[in-house]
């Protein structure tokens, strides 16, 4: 039996997209050649103790490189962005569920923040089988706009660019001719996925969302990461982990 | 002269002085993923109770200098759940199948005892759990009272043959005295330590990060407090030792083992490199064939200034 491995990677490309976000490409061909949208890598971050979890934002596959976002909220992901190309990283991966993303005529793919890194995997792979999808994603501000494209719906909260308000008021805009067709993906912050969620309840359309929680291990042995989903026992919900039942998770199922 | 690195707790054989540490591998299934668990010496199952818990709720982890607190609350599916679900698979991991018994009161100690013991052909020890920090009654409450653990041992003992090995905390003022109290008891070993209780605190909120307040702290940081308390008991001891607390690397193992432990639990470190536990194996052997020893005739021999 073929076991999974931690592997020691190069980190070969960073490039910063706004002040405090980069781009990071690192050479793992059996990561890039396996992963799926929604899953995720676990890097080890420095003088940190823990590995940090970053959803897989890109693959290229001919040359054997995965791509991740991160913006720098605290030590371990300074030190990341610190890196520089050459240097050598620990990893896990590819961890988690992806979005099963068969079986849907239309696919709409929403997020922000650094959401939009897992969302633009899912768009590339859809338009690389041709399939119907739209992006709609969601920022604070102009300044904080990364990886958009033209044909992206783009809104931001203080309306400098795009259109004015949340990704609610981006979907609002798009025209769906059946409802039981169209899947919705999800990557965010909590308060834009429950917000999503409910937009897509409310029309009754699948509602894919993928939960973050502070993480340890990534690989289902701590139990710290866990999401509350719904559940038939007599508490009416129970905690699954994060990193293996997720972290992609029907928005239905989650008790938000 | 051939070496090995097998090692005896009491009666209880194990291939490798390396178990993988309760509440940080599960029941093993999702490290099998990883490597043959075979090649380790035990897995101490994650800590279980008579009913499921669904352990605490918020943040669970807050990462510290070396190491991290935790408050995971004892999550577990039950421990019926885990004899119809889980037990076999750990039977057949071919490691030794060390089960952590966790509880809120004698009774529930009690009742897992007796629940588990007509499964003693699939079982090698019992691990009492009386050290968990982050459940509100049980566990640690029970842990630092000598007299409750004399107690609690006796009565366990009464009730099964299989090996007792008692999980001690290391919040107590005289950890000897605790683990007397398990010798006394009837106990078959001590296992030192579980985590050391931490808070972390968000300095922009004034808030702890973990949702319960307070953690286990777990890691690097904690093996010198481990060493230690492995050295003091291993002088009034007469059971074995099991070590436990930070263990990265295979001269911490022998360090542990140097201070008086018979095998050790290895966990936050399989965190961070699910994997470790090979590499160590992998070590632990060279060393002993490198100085020509057995690894089990290394227990005990601190030589102090």
């Amino acid at each position: 039996m073929s076991h999974k491995q931690e592997y020691r990677i190069r980190l070969v490309s960073k490039e910063f997209l706004n002040s405090d976000t980069c781009y990071l490409g690192f050479e793992c061909p059996d990561i890039a050649n396996s992963a799926i949208p929604g899953q995720f890598v676990n890097i080890s971050a420095g003088t940190v103790f823990l590995k940090r979890p970053f959803g897989i934002a890109s693959v290229d596959k001919d040359i054997g490189r995965f791509y991740i976002g991160v913006k720098v909220v605290g030590k371990g992901t300074s030190e990341i962005a610190g890196f520089e190309s050459g240097m050598m990283v620990d990893c896990l991966g590819p961890l988690g569920n992806g979005f099963d993303l068969e079986d849907y005529d239309n696919v709409i793919l929403t997020g922000g923040g650094t959401g939009v890194f897992p969302i633009n995997f899912a768009y590339e792979t859809l338009s690389a089988q041709g399939r119907n999808v739209v992006v709609c994603e969601g920022f604070r501000n102009a300044s904080q706009v990364i990886l958009n494209k033209p044909s992206y719906i783009l809104t931001t909260d203080c309306g400098d660019t795009g259109i004015k308000g949340t990704v609610i008021a981006g979907l609002d805009t798009i025209s769906i001719d059946d409802y039981g067709k169209t899947l919705v993906c999800c990557v965010g912050p909590v308060p834009m996925m429950k917000a999503v969620n409910a937009w897509c309840a409310d029309k009754g359309i699948k509602c894919l969302v993928s939960m973050e929680q502070r993480m340890a291990c990534g690989a289902g042995i701590c139990l710290c990461c866990t999401v509350k989903v719904k559940d038939d026992g007599p508490e009416g919900y129970k905690n699954v982990r994060c990193c293996k039942e997720g972290p992609v998770f029907d928005g239905g199922e989650v008790v938000w | 002269m051939s070496t090995s690195i097998n090692v005896n707790v009491g009666n209880v054989s194990l291939k490798s002085p390396l178990i993988l540490a309760s509440g940080t591998c599960n029941f093993g299934r999702e490290l099998s993923e990883y490597y043959d668990l075979s090649l380790l010496g035990g897995i101490s199952s994650k800590g279980l109770t008579i009913k499921p818990r669904a352990g605490n709720p918020g943040v669970r982890v807050a990462e510290c200098d070396s190491g991290m607190l935790n408050s995971v609350g004892l999550q577990n599916p039950g421990v019926q759940y885990f004899i119809e679900n889980d037990l076999d698979f750990m039977k057949e991991s071919g490691a030794a199948v060390i089960v952590n018994v966790a509880g809120h009161s004698y009774e529930d100690y009690i009742d897992m005892v007796m629940t588990l013991d007509p499964h003693k052909d699939k079982i090698d020890a019992l691990e009492i759990n009386l050290s968990c920090p982050n459940v509100k009654e049980g566990c640690m409450t029970i842990g630092s009272d000598p007299a409750a653990i004399k107690l609690i041992t006796s009565k366990l003992r009464s009730l099964t043959d299989l090996p007792l090995w008692i999980k001690l905390t290391p919040n107590v003022t005289d950890i000897k005295a605790t683990a007397l109290a398990a010798q006394d008891g009837g106990a078959d070993a001590v296992v030192l330590i579980n985590t050391l209780m931490g808070m972390r605190i968000d300095i922009k909120t004034r808030r702890p990060v973990l949702t319960n307040n307070t953690g286990g702290y777990s890691g690097p940081a904690v093996k010198p407090v481990a060493i230690r308390m492995v050295a003091e008991c291993s002088q009034v001891l007469d059971i074995p030792i099991v070590g436990c607390g930070g263990i990265s690397d295979y001269k911490d193992v022998i360090e542990f083992m140097i201070a008086g432990a018979s095998a050790v639990e290895i966990g936050t470190a399989c965190l961070v490199h699910p994997a470790l536990p090979v590499k160590i194996t992998e070590d632990l052997e060279n060393y002993c064939t490198s100085n020509n020893i057995e690894l089990k005739d290394l227990t005990g021999t601190l030589q102090r200034w």
